[in-house]
């Protein structure tokens, strides 16, 4: 009798853990996260020495050229990322265009339209305003919100991602008032501290670990 | 007493009941997730599914999207025995609990 009772305790815990990791889709990659976030904290290190010191182009980064960098990052981590998914996919035989990553896109591409429309803004007029700071404040904000979005089917470490993202968008401006004169890269610092260091924590909490899950040992049985 | 009868023979099999949980957490599943998510061979798959598929539990659909695709769902009588399953092994677990 302890015998089936044990039985259909691990059937049912085999049920439900077969049945979340087909419902969770991570749309981020440790491997993607993690060059996501060197790409980072390099361009911010080096934007924060040219500003610093007078080696590079001899000026500091701003306006256009700051959004520029950033765009050109982005383009790269997007890049590597969807590169990582793909080669997941091609080995698991699944397709790279998956129901999960269909559902991903539509919940994060309603969060894209205002950064969207407000780096055109910034490219087309707002640098001559060195609005840089509000820049950031957007991108960071809504990326957390675009991450958030994907909780319903997402693992929880990508949820904190957002959440971290979107509490730091929070005491950016927050910070602003509080201390009054802060240093004019601060930009730089919040793009390495936020794309740059917390994708590397995320790469380095997320990262995949070759253990005999309880799937797997039933696999085997 | 629990009526061990309640528990489906077809579904109790580990692979089936496998495949099961799977087909109720999404609506369509092709033959090659299903064996990459389970890690089963071609073989051991097909077998399974065919006996499913004959018990009415699980619906098969065979398309050519560029190249031959299987995919598979779950019926409505599929998804009452599974549901029902679930609720055997949770009174199992209920009635012998120490």
């Amino acid at each position: 009798m302890a015998q089936e009772r044990s039985k259909a305790e691990q059937d049912l815990r085999v049920i439900r853990s077969l049945m979340e990791r087909a419902t969770v889709y991570r749309a981020i990659s440790a491997p993607a996260a993690l060059v996501a976030g060197f790409l980072s904290v390099f361009a911010a290190a080096a934007i924060y020495l040219n500003d610093q010191t007078s080696l590079g182009i001899n000026r500091p980064v701003q306006g256009r050229a700051f959004a520029a960098i950033w765009l050109i990052v982005l383009v790269m981590a997007v890049a590597t990322n969807a590169f990582f998914i793909w080669r997941e996919a091609k080995k698991d035989g699944r397709p790279f265009i998956s129901a999960g990553m269909k559902l991903s896109l539509r919940a994060i591409a309603p969060n894209l339209l205002i950064p969207a429309a407000v780096t055109v803004w910034f490219l087309v007029s707002g640098y001559k305003g060195a609005a840089e700071q509000q820049l950031v404040v957007v991108w960071i904000a809504f990326y957390g919100l675009a991450l958030l979005s994907t909780g319903f089917f997402a693992p929880h470490s990508l949820v904190c991602l957002g959440w971290a993202f979107l509490l730091t968008a929070l005491a950016l401006p927050a910070l602003r008032n509080a201390v009054g004169d802060l240093p004019a890269n601060l930009p730089h610092i919040a793009m390495g501290i936020t794309f740059g260091l917390y994708h590397l924590i995320y790469a380095v909490c997320t990262w995949p670990r070759k253990r005999a899950d309880e799937i797997e040992q039933f696999a085997v049985e | 007493m629990f009526d061990y009868q309640k528990l489906d023979k077809i579904i109790h099999e580990k692979w089936r009941l496998a495949i099961m949980a799977l087909l109720a957490s999404r609506r369509i599943w092709s033959f090659q997730e299903l064996k990459a998510e389970l890690k089963m061979s071609d073989g051991n798959l097909i077998t399974h599914m065919r006996t499913l598929h004959k018990q009415g539990l699980v619906s098969v659909t065979k398309e050519f999207r560029g190249r031959p695709q299987t995919t598979y769902a779950l019926t409505a009588k599929g998804r009452s025995a599974f549901r029902e399953h679930i609720n055997a092994l949770e009174e199992i677990v209920k009635q012998w609990k120490p």
